[in-house]
């Protein structure tokens, strides 16, 4: 039996191109931990990005990894899952990349119920290409786009989500490491479709002070009374409430993932025997 | 006059049953062991419209649609004008036509030199059948009858297809056969031409989207993602019932970028993976193919080709998107173009798709086109035994040691894992990146990477012979084409060859990377050198040029798609090239004018 892994043991040897502070760096440190808690040989686990700053993420692992283009970590997640269900596959980006440019691959993985996480390390703004305004930038900010303060409102994402009915959504923040690891080993643990949302801010172009924000304003939901995530109208509440950040697993539910389904689909195919190419051919005689 | 080659066209409206007719006669030729080709087209409605359907039904191999139809039937006139040009008639030709049909200004302008038949169809289908929806089937016993047609075939082919519905609708619809086969015997002379054949072994009738679909499942690929798109969706429709048989998934994606990320991530995981699609999803997917050479992942893409650009013709074909095909990509992206140009070249052509894309670790692109892809044709077999595809090159994993899976080779080509293989982790990536995978902007590394992936391409142009030629080797004009052309073009060399006109053609099946030396070969062997595609700006001929392979004097005979060609007009273009000329064809009948109705 060889040792157990630790989290250091799945970091790999390529240094960050992060600016000091940037909160992926937690996350990326969480995603390990949560493979070494969880036991996961590193051979097993496939971590796929599209592209951003904390789309670079799977390079600074040892498992295997697909840094791919712009916007698309999802769809090659869901693809590489349904073909080899045996991976663990992990879906990471940013807001940019997960809610804008791939923003049409979210309600069909979810709503697939593949059996896969997605981690989007949200940041309110496009910091790879140094500082234009995102889909969850706040309204009014200004960024190197918005001279005169954004005039659109952000996506919420918890929202977006619990709509398209996905089986498993949390928020954590790169703030507390300690519940970024326990969220993300929640999502690897749950069967079907798991999203996290973090909470990760970008100290270059949103400044320091995001950190102070984050913590001020995060509410701890599993503390609160009468927290219940299988309950639907308790996870709205959290998704939309503006009085605080809810950090903690909104919803959760069971139900079949789309390998699952398929397995079923396949033998009502099959109809209980074995196939050969041949006899497709008879498909075409006359 | 005995004939074995006879060609049939029908036009109606929607629900005349006419593709329905065509495909019961398709079926009873394929029965018997006849040839056939056939061809459907139709309006842009989704139900009732216009539709119509020519087959060509012969003895002897079959390359193309035929030239001028020997029967028409009409329906409707109004419906047929929509399909003149598809649907062409010659002195002699026997038009039967509806009876009660009220079109004053008929569409036809050699109506007079043809032989016109007036047959009551829907009287026959009402009063004989007791089925106004039977006029189809009453339209199959007079041709039948008339013709000589397999009329057995007819009467098997209708037990066939209507099987699931009870012997009670089989029986009706044999009933209409027979009202048609007896209004004949007591209506009709005998016309000047008759069919016939010796029944023989029975063959497959298969679309050219149904043959790429076989080779996909006979190569091993087990996982498929695809959008609907006219003119390629039957391939998704027939994977969807027949993949899951073999343990396979198919997902049908929320659009075409994730079709297509999708297959590229089930073959990152080691699975071999397809997508299809037509000309406007192809333009969404050149962003991730880019990416599938980047990161040297094995996939196949089919487009079927549409009518472009933009919407176009959805259902109608051309040969327009190899330039996007062949260059469509961003950067430096080494990958294949192949083209198979009959149904049968569609199974070989996707299974060897598949080899290529496994060996050189490349996105391989399959050109069909709507002529090929919805076009139906008898075929004795597929070569289920011959179908090889090479494996990925497997590396050996020493533990402890980084896997470098770029490593630089004599043939570009690297070793391989996949998400499970110890020791073999490495990340994929989009990123230029080192041997190791690592990203990189130096420029050192991105001129020695270029380098290792565009080797791919020499070692593929060097090993793979997969060409075509046909007739003689020292030809007055020889005719370099593609794809679906491909039929007409041999048609019209063998008909030349025959009157001892010495032509000879040249059709690649690898366009990208081309074989310039067989090609350049062939263009040494020709005194005149004509190039067809059906491309209005020649996208065929601009890409040979920009190899360096075409003389000076080069000629053309280029169409937009929407028709495809006759075997007539190569033999003119041909003629007209040997004298050095551009064969210009005469200007199309007008199409008679509908007015009000949404014209697409």
């Amino acid at each position: 039996m060889t040792e157990k892994l630790t989290a250091k043991d799945y970091i790999s040897s390529l240094k960050p191109i992060w600016c000091p502070g940037c909160g992926d760096f937690a996350v990326l440190n969480a995603v390990a931990k949560a493979f070494s808690i969880l036991e996961l040989p590193p051979e097993n686990i496939a971590v796929i990005s599209g592209i951003g700053c904390s789309s670079r993420l799977p390079g600074y692992l040892k498992t295997y990894g697909f840094n791919a283009i712009h916007g698309r970590a999802l769809p090659i997640a869901a693809g590489l899952k349904l073909a080899r269900p045996d991976i663990t596959v992990l879906a990471v980006g940013g807001d940019g990349d997960i809610f804008s440019i791939g923003g049409n691959h979210l309600p069909h993985v979810a709503r697939r119920n593949i059996d896969l996480t997605c981690v989007v390390m949200d940041n309110g703004i496009y910091g790879l290409t140094k500082g234009q305004v995102s889909p969850t930038t706040p309204l009014g900010e200004k960024t190197v786009t918005t001279t005169y303060g954004s005039i659109e409102d952000p996506i919420q994402p918890l929202k977006l989500l619990l709509s398209y009915e996905a089986s498993f959504v949390a928020q954590s923040t790169s703030v507390d490491p300690k519940h970024l690891v326990e969220m993300i080993v929640a999502a690897m643990r749950h069967k079907g479709f798991s999203f996290v949302n973090v909470r990760s801010p970008c100290v270059t172009y949103r400044g320091k002070e995001q950190y102070d924000i984050i913590r001020k304003r995060s509410v701890y939901i599993d503390k609160l009374p009468d927290y219940d995530p299988t309950d639907m109208r308790k996870a709205w509440h959290h998704a939309i409430t503006p009085e605080y950040i809810s950090l903690g697993i909104l919803y959760k539910s069971e139900r079949d993932t789309y390998t699952e389904r398929q397995a079923r689909l396949r033998q009502t195919a099959k109809r209980g025997r074995e196939w050969k190419i041949e006899e497709l051919i008879n498909g075409f005689m006359p | 006059m005995e004939i074995c080659d006879i060609k049939i066209g029908m036009a109606g409206s929607g629900g005349d049953g006419v593709v329905s007719a065509g495909d019961i006669l398709a079926a009873s030729a394929a029965s018997e062991g006849i040839n056939c080709l056939m061809l459907k087209s139709f309006g842009p409605q989704i139900r009732g419209g216009e539709s119509s359907c020519r087959l060509r039904l012969s003895t002897k191999p079959i390359y193309s649609q035929g030239d001028c139809l020997d029967v028409l039937v009409v329906f409707n006139w109004v419906n047929f004008s929509r399909f003149i040009s598809e649907l062409p008639v010659h002195e002699g030709t026997y038009v039967l036509v509806e009876e009660n049909d009220k079109t004053e200004q008929i569409p036809l302008i050699d109506i007079e030199k043809c032989h016109v038949i007036q047959v009551p169809f829907e009287r026959l289908a009402l009063e004989g059948a007791q089925n106004p929806k039977a006029k189809n089937m009453v339209t199959l016993g007079i041709l039948a009858e008339l013709f000589c047609l397999p009329k057995d075939g007819i009467k098997r082919a209708i037990e066939k297809k209507f099987f699931k519905k009870g012997n009670e609708i089989i029986v009706a619809n044999h009933k209409a056969v027979d009202v048609g086969v007896n209004f004949v015997k007591e209506n009709c002379s005998p016309p000047s031409f008759h069919f016939v054949n010796k029944p023989q072994k029975p063959l497959m009738a298969i679309t050219g989207n149904e043959a790429i679909a076989l080779g996909a499942i006979a190569a091993g690929c087990r996982f498929f993602s695809s959008y609907p798109i006219t003119p390629a969706t039957e391939i998704m429709e027939w994977l969807s019932r027949e993949l899951p048989k073999f343990d396979g998934t198919v997902l049908q994606a929320e659009d075409e970028i994730s079709a297509i990320n999708a297959v590229i991530g089930a073959s990152y995981g080691g699975i071999r993976a397809m997508t299809s699609t037509s000309g406007p999803g192809l333009s969404l997917k050149l962003e991730a193919i880019g990416l599938a050479a980047m990161a040297e992942i094995p996939v196949v893409i089919v487009d079927v080709q549409r009518g472009g650009p933009s919407t176009g013709i959805p259902t109608k074909t051309e040969q327009a998107d190899l330039m996007q095909a062949v260059y469509g990509m961003h950067g430096d992206a080494p990958h294949a173009v192949l083209a198979p140009c009959d149904v049968k070249d569609c199974f070989e052509v996707c299974w060897r798709a598949f080899d290529i894309a496994e060996r050189y670790q490349m996105p391989v692109i399959i050109l069909s086109d709507q002529f090929l892809g919805q076009r139906k044709e008898t075929v004795s077999s597929f070569d289920f035994s011959n179908v090889k595809v090479g494996d990925r090159s497997a590396p050996i994993l020493t533990e402890g040691n980084l896997f470098v899976r770029y490593r630089d080779t004599d043939t570009g080509i690297s070793p391989i894992t996949c998400p499970g293989m110890k020791g073999g982790e490495y990340l994929a990536s989009g990123i230029e990146h080192t041997e190791e995978g690592f990203p990189s902007s130096q420029y050192e590394t991105h001129e020695r990477m270029s380098t290792k992936r565009a080797k791919k391409l020499n070692a593929l142009e060097d090993s793979y012979g997969f060409i075509r030629r046909y007739g003689v080797l020292k030809p007055k004009v020889g005719v370099l084409a593609w794809g679906s052309t491909k039929g007409a073009v041999r048609e019209a060399v063998e008909r030349l060859n025959k009157e001892g006109f010495a032509s000879a053609a040249l059709i690649p099946q690898i366009i990208y990377p081309i074989q310039k030396k067989e090609v350049k070969e062939f263009v040494d062997s020709c005194d005149r050198l004509l190039i067809v595609e059906m491309s209005h700006s020649g996208q065929f001929e601009h890409y040979l040029a920009g190899q360096g392979l075409l003389p000076p004097n080069v000629l053309h005979y280029r169409s937009s798609g929407g028709r495809v060609f006759t075997s007539e007009e190569i033999i003119c273009a041909i003629r007209a090239a040997a004298e050095g000329r551009t064969f210009v064809p005469k200007a199309q009948i007008k199409p008679l004018r509908l007015e009000g109705k949404d014209e697409e």
